[in-house]
This record gives C-alpha cells, structure tokens and sequence, in this order.
C-alpha cells in the first residue's frame, strides 16, 4: 500500500450563510487547491459529504453538483452520507484509493445547510438519522440520544452536570481562537448550568449549534506530496459501526464503535493513546466528547468528565481535545465536519494554528460520529 | 416475525421477542439473522411486558410532527427476559421517571400507527 498524505485544506468560517451548501463545498475546496498549490487539473476524483441536502435544499445528486459548481465536472464523484461522520467516510475511501495505486490526487470534502430552515425542521431533519420504524414515532431527538448516552454515564459512573459543563467551557475558550468559529465567545460554567433542558439532562450549551458551512482537503499519494510543501501524512483510517437501535446497545455509557474504529486505527499506524499530541472529536454534545475521550484510550471508562474538569484537555493541558472550538463553538455543518476537523489537524501539525497552536504537535487524532452512535470514523495524522 | 406482525400484536396489548431455534439468543425488534450465532430460525415469544428503566430523557424541543406533545418522556426499559427497547413513558408524572423505576408495556395506538409505551407496573 502506498502512503497517502493530505496537502492541502480550506474550511469556510461556519454559522449563517445566504449560500447553497454546494457554493460552500467549492468555496472551501478553491481554498484547498490554492493551498495545496496543485491545478484543478490534477483532481483525479471528489469525494462528497453532504446529509439532509434532500430536505434543506430539495437537492440530490450532490457529488457532481458540486463538483459543477467548482468546475471541475468531468471527475467521478461519490457522495457519502453516514450522517454527521459523512466527509470523514469519503475521507477514508480516497485514503483507500491512493494507497491501492488507483489515482494520485483526491479532493474531499462536504458542505451543508441547515440555517435556511426552522429548528423543529431540522430538529426533526437529524432525527431522521435513528430508525424510521422503532425510534423516530416516539419522538426521539439527537439530543434525546446522547441525553439517554449522558444518564447512563452519570448513573455508572457519576460524572456530573458541571463536568459535562466543564467541556462546554473549555471548546468555546477555545473557538474565541478561532476566526472561523460559529462562537468566539467564551462562556461561564454557570451559563452553561442555568441554560434551558432541550432534553434532560442536556441542557442548550451542551449542544453544538446548526450550522451552514463546508471544508475541503486535498489528498495525494507520497510521490505528488514530495513535491509540495508541508505534507502531512495519513498514518491510519478506520471505521467501526454498531447497532442502530439504543434498545439494542448493551451499555448505553460507552460507544462501542468508537473502541472498534480507535482500536483498529491504533493498529494500522503502530500508535496508542499515549502517542497522541492533539485531537479533534466528536463533541456534538458535551457528553459525547467525555464518552470519546475514554473510548480513544486517553482517559479509562468513567474517568472523561473528572479529565475535562480539571483541564486535562485544555490547550496546554495533558491532551488537547478540539483546539479549533470543536463542534461544540466552532460549529457543526453535519457534512463538513469530518473534513474540517482533518483540516484542523493537518493545520496544527504542520505549526500554523496560530493562537490555538498545540506546541510542538507531531501526531494527531480525529474522530468523527455519525447520528445515533452507529458509525465512527478515526483517523491518524502524522508529520515529516 | 416482520415489524407489521411485531406491531399488529404491540395493538392487541402483547409485547413479542424472537427467540432464536438453534442456540436461545432473544432479540426485539426481530432481526433476519441471530446475531449470536447467524442462523434463521426464529421462533416468536410472548413477552411479560415488565422491566425497568435503564435509561430515559426528557424531550423539551420536540421534532415537527410531536412539539404538541412536549415536553415527553422516552426511556431505554430493560425488560425482565434480558432484552432491552426504547419506548416512550405514559401515565408516569416526568418528575417521577427514574433509572430502576419498574414499568409495562402499554400500546401507544394513534390511527394508524401503534409504538411502544411504558406505563406505571400497577
């Protein structure tokens, strides 16, 4: 297998947009390209994320769409769609293509728009995303997920409110670095504690916001990447999933998939936890970045919301956990994410993160969920 | 056994697993092959209706089709033969809804969809 290595990365700012989520995708992906200093010529394919484009936008067929509005129309083009891990999964199919030999340069990315719509849309848009016959009639939300994930953990283990809180503090001290973040506002424990239930026990700040927005890299086997600046290497990819249904989870406090993807990668790049100097996870909820923490390996089971409290994964703590804001303040445009946190890592791994650069940063780690916790994605990042 | 027939039996009031033919794996909702041990020989099996609630939230902001019913209660119900599934809690004041509260099946029947409801044991 050859090596892969992303060589360039664009991420539009997130929040409100008056763009199609396709005017996104090209937006970050032109940014991309230049960065990568590589032709558009050279894209030998684009792979898509892009997830309730149907119900926002009335559009399918997003692959070549947007691949038409960048301009580049004659390459193939797939769209992925494992809800909110969508860009993170076509990511891990270009990796697969450069390193059986098939093409050279891959463009990836995703984009989409959801703010063009009311909340109990999109509300009940990503609550599509659970089983349309056993959990959507009873009115279960994606914040009801992780609420029955967050009691569960809080019943075993006795993490606790201010804990989950903790995590919301900590990424929006961490997004106010980040000119691209939805929020670049820092916020108190005590907002977080006195914000409205949207469902018990999660409370509005310990929900990533809606979000329109899109993120793009360029990938290309090791021979094109000697000859661009700063490569960052592509040490693993992997993917697990699990059951759909949470009746059929037989620990609701952990995230099987999670430990299978993480496992599974650690193996393809010869690394553990401890090897790990930055992370950009899945924090779609505060519950979901303490879950992801012990499930990574970088905390035991039961031990992510004590870590988070005391600053363990705070820029300058023992591992930083979402230097860029993380879902949480930075943003979170379900079919971008995956690829924006990539561009995240390959952005501090190569020394240009600026105020929120992690010193010294020569390994990192993304992890990206999809919906009901039934598909994780993780991947490994390494630099010359 | 399909979901309809799972379903048209959750109406008449009976809670149905599958037990598996070849090695006694329960599983509800049914699935194709047993995940134990991938074979297809179902056999379908009355359940109590009795658990308890192994984990449940409190849905304020509701999807379109139920923001009249907000705020709700739905719940993971571990039920007495092992298995475990997601139903929503009735008849229980939400200041009540606990982890461990024992609950029963009960048929949530609105025209022409039934779902899973949890009610009070007694």
């Amino acid at each position: 297998m050859r090596r892969v290595a992303v060589i360039g990365v664009g991420v539009t700012k997130f929040g409100l947009h008056d763009r199609t989520s396709a005017e996104l995708f090209a937006d970050a992906a032109g940014d991309a390209l230049s960065d990568a200093g590589i032709s558009p010529r050279a894209v030998q394919a684009l792979y898509y994320g892009n997830v309730v484009g149907s119900e926002t936008e009335h559009q399918l067929h997003t692959g070549p769409q947007a691949a038409s509005v960048l301009g580049i129309p004659s390459v193939p083009t797939t769209r992925f769609e494992t809800a909110c891990a969508s860009s993170h999964a076509a990511f891990r199919h270009a990796v697969m293509e450069i390193a059986a030999g098939v093409s050279d340069v891959i463009l990836v990315g995703g984009a989409e728009r959801v703010l063009n719509v009311s909340t109990a849309e999109s509300t009940e848009y990503f609550a599509y995303a659970s089983d349309a016959v056993w959990e959507q009639p009873l009115g279960l939300t994606f914040p009801g997920v992780f609420a029955l994930i967050a009691r569960a953990h809080m019943e075993k283990y006795g993490t606790t409110e201010a804990q989950m809180a903790a995590v919301a503090v900590k990424n929006h001290r961490h997004g106010a670095l980040n000119p691209k973040a939805q929020f670049q506002k820092q916020i108190t424990i005590d907002q977080v504690l006195r914000s409205a239930y949207v469902a018990d026990p999660l409370k509005l700040f310990d929900c990533c916001p809606f979000s329109d927005g899109g993120a793009a890299v360029v990938l290309a086997s090791e021979e094109v990447a000697r000859r661009h600046r700063k490569p960052v290497w592509v040490l693993a990819s992997a993917a697990a999933s699990d059951w759909m249904l949470l009746g059929d989870k037989r620990d609701l406090s952990r995230v099987p998939a999670t430990e299978r993807a993480a496992a599974a990668a650690y193996r393809q790049a010869g690394l553990g936890p401890t090897d790990v100097d930055v992370v950009e996870l899945h924090d779609c909820f505060t519950i979901a970045e303490i879950v992801a923490t012990e499930g990574l390996g970088l905390f035991e089971p039961g031990a992510g919301g004590r870590a988070a409290e005391k600053g363990l994964t705070s820029l300058g703590g023992e591992v930083p956990v979402n230097p860029s804001g993380g879902l949480k303040a930075k943003g979170h445009p379900i079919g971008a994410t995956g690829a924006a946190q990539i561009a995240e890592i390959v952005t501090q791994l190569r020394g240009e993160a600026g105020p929120r650069q992690v010193d010294g940063a020569r390994t990192g780690l993304t992890h990206t969920l999809g919906g009901n916790t039934a598909t994780v994605l993780v991947s490994l990042f390494g630099r010359d | 056994m399909t979901a309809r027939a799972f379903f048209e039996r959750a109406r008449a009031g009976q809670l149905t697993a599958v037990r598996c033919g070849a090695c006694g794996e329960l599983a509800i909702p049914p699935k194709e092959l047993c995940p134990a041990c991938h074979t297809r020989a179902w056999q379908s099996m009355p359940l109590a209706g009795e658990g308890t609630i192994a984990s449940f939230t409190v849905i304020r902001v509701a999807p379109r089709a139920h923001a009249a019913q907000a705020p709700y209660a739905i719940a993971v119900v571990k039920l007495k033969e092992g298995v475990s599934i997601l139903g929503r809690i009735v008849d229980i004041p939400l200041d009540k809804v606990a982890v461990g509260l024992p609950v029963r099946f009960r048929p949530l029947v609105a025209q022409d969809q039934t779902s899973v409801g949890f009610g009070p044991l007694a």
